[in-house]
């Protein structure tokens, strides 16, 4: 009758030890980890398994746990020292294609078919061979591939477009409640959400989901899908009524016979003309 | 309708622009973002300026329209 309560507490007591060692060999995604690592992973679990159902003695079992734990800890920091050791461990990168072409030593080098490396790049949404300039396969086994210049995908910077710099947006509103910190690392307080809610005709126990972008303009998700509400368009406003504004000024500077005024017109239209230019990127995104 | 009243019909429009670029400056948490509102409501003050000058030489020209 004592053996089950005495393997129940063994294994309770080695569920958390296994957690913190693994907690302490560190943060990784478990389907990239290093081969290494994968290994010391496998050995403390076993080893766990094997004590836990009392199959070796707990003093030798502790010894080899503590092994493992420390040496790949004291082995990742030693690799983060020496560049000697970082390759030693986890072996160096193997070039799979350069200049637009496949290097057919290092793909048997890393036994690779030219089938298997095709594969790994149409996972990557690659189909054509002649795309790729640059291929590499990284120590955890995923291969990544850079694109020739003309088959990258575009970007503004590409097209010579100025785009507004955008923070990422904080998420203020959760099931109906108020995250407080969010709200006050953009500056703002709860008195102006409830204004800003007011505005929208919504109530704040209707609301799944707000978030406050970077320019300060709230987004709601409510509950009740039937709802609709109004997206913020103020900055849209804001520049048509510039535009509008613009376009008054210079109707100003023909219907006028005064030639002061008509300098005058001329002058804040081309000023409001080139803020405009400014402010597009800014307001209309 | 008179021109001094166009010119003030614009003159409120641009005003409350001007308020919701103020606006905006206070609630941005990009300080490149809020350096183009603050250059962008200087300009702004000074076109305001402008057609307040003109505004008021209009209804010195024109007093039977003053206040429309």
């Amino acid at each position: 009758m004592q053996e089950p309560i005495y393997t129940i507490i063994r294994s309770l007591a080695l569920f958390f030890l296994v957690w913190l060692s693994i907690r302490l060999i560190g943060k990784r995604n478990i389907s990239r980890v290093k081969p290494f690592n994968f290994m010391s992973y496998i050995v403390l679990a076993v080893v766990a398994t094997l004590m836990s159902l009392n199959l070796i003695d707990l003093i030798s079992g502790f010894i080899v746990l503590l092994t493992w734990l420390v040496l790949p800890i004291a082995l990742d920091f030693l690799s983060i020292k020496s560049e000697v050791v970082h390759q030693l461990i986890n072996g160096k990168e193997t070039v799979l294609i350069k200049h637009g072409k496949i290097m057919e030593e290092n793909l048997i080098q890393v036994r690779m078919t030219g089938e298997d490396l095709l594969a790994e790049l149409r996972s990557k949404n690659i189909f054509n061979l002649t795309d790729v300039e640059f291929a590499v396969m990284e120590t955890n086994g995923e291969i990544n591939a850079y694109l020739k210049s003309d088959k990258k995908p575009v970007s503004a910077h590409d097209l010579g477009k100025k785009l507004a710099p955008q923070a990422e947006p904080q998420t203020v509103i959760m099931d109906g409640n108020i995250l407080i910190e969010p709200l006050f690392s953009l500056g703002l307080n709860q008195e102006w959400l409830n204004v800003e809610l007011d505005k929208m005709g919504v109530a704040l126990e209707n609301v799944f989901l707000g978030q406050v972008d970077s320019s300060g303009d709230l987004f709601l998700d409510l509950f009740d899908d039937a709802v609709e509400i109004p997206q913020p368009k103020v900055k849209e406003l804001l520049y048509a009524s510039l535009q509008k504004v613009q376009a008054d000024l210079s109707t100003f500077s023909l219907q006028t016979n005064n030639k002061n005024a008509k300098g005058m017109y001329i002058r804040n239209s081309q000023k409001l003309d080139n803020l405009l230019d400014k402010l597009r990127p800014y307001l209309l995104n | 309708m008179t021109v001094a009243s166009q010119v003030k019909q614009t003159l409120a429009s641009l005003k409350g622009a001007r308020g919701t670029l103020s606006m905006y400056t206070a609630q941005t948490s990009v300080d490149e973002t809020q350096s183009v509102y603050t250059n962008s409501l200087e300009i702004a003050d000074n076109i305001i300026n402008d057609l307040e000058d003109r505004l008021k030489a209009l209804e010195f020209e024109e007093p039977q329209y003053e206040g429309n």
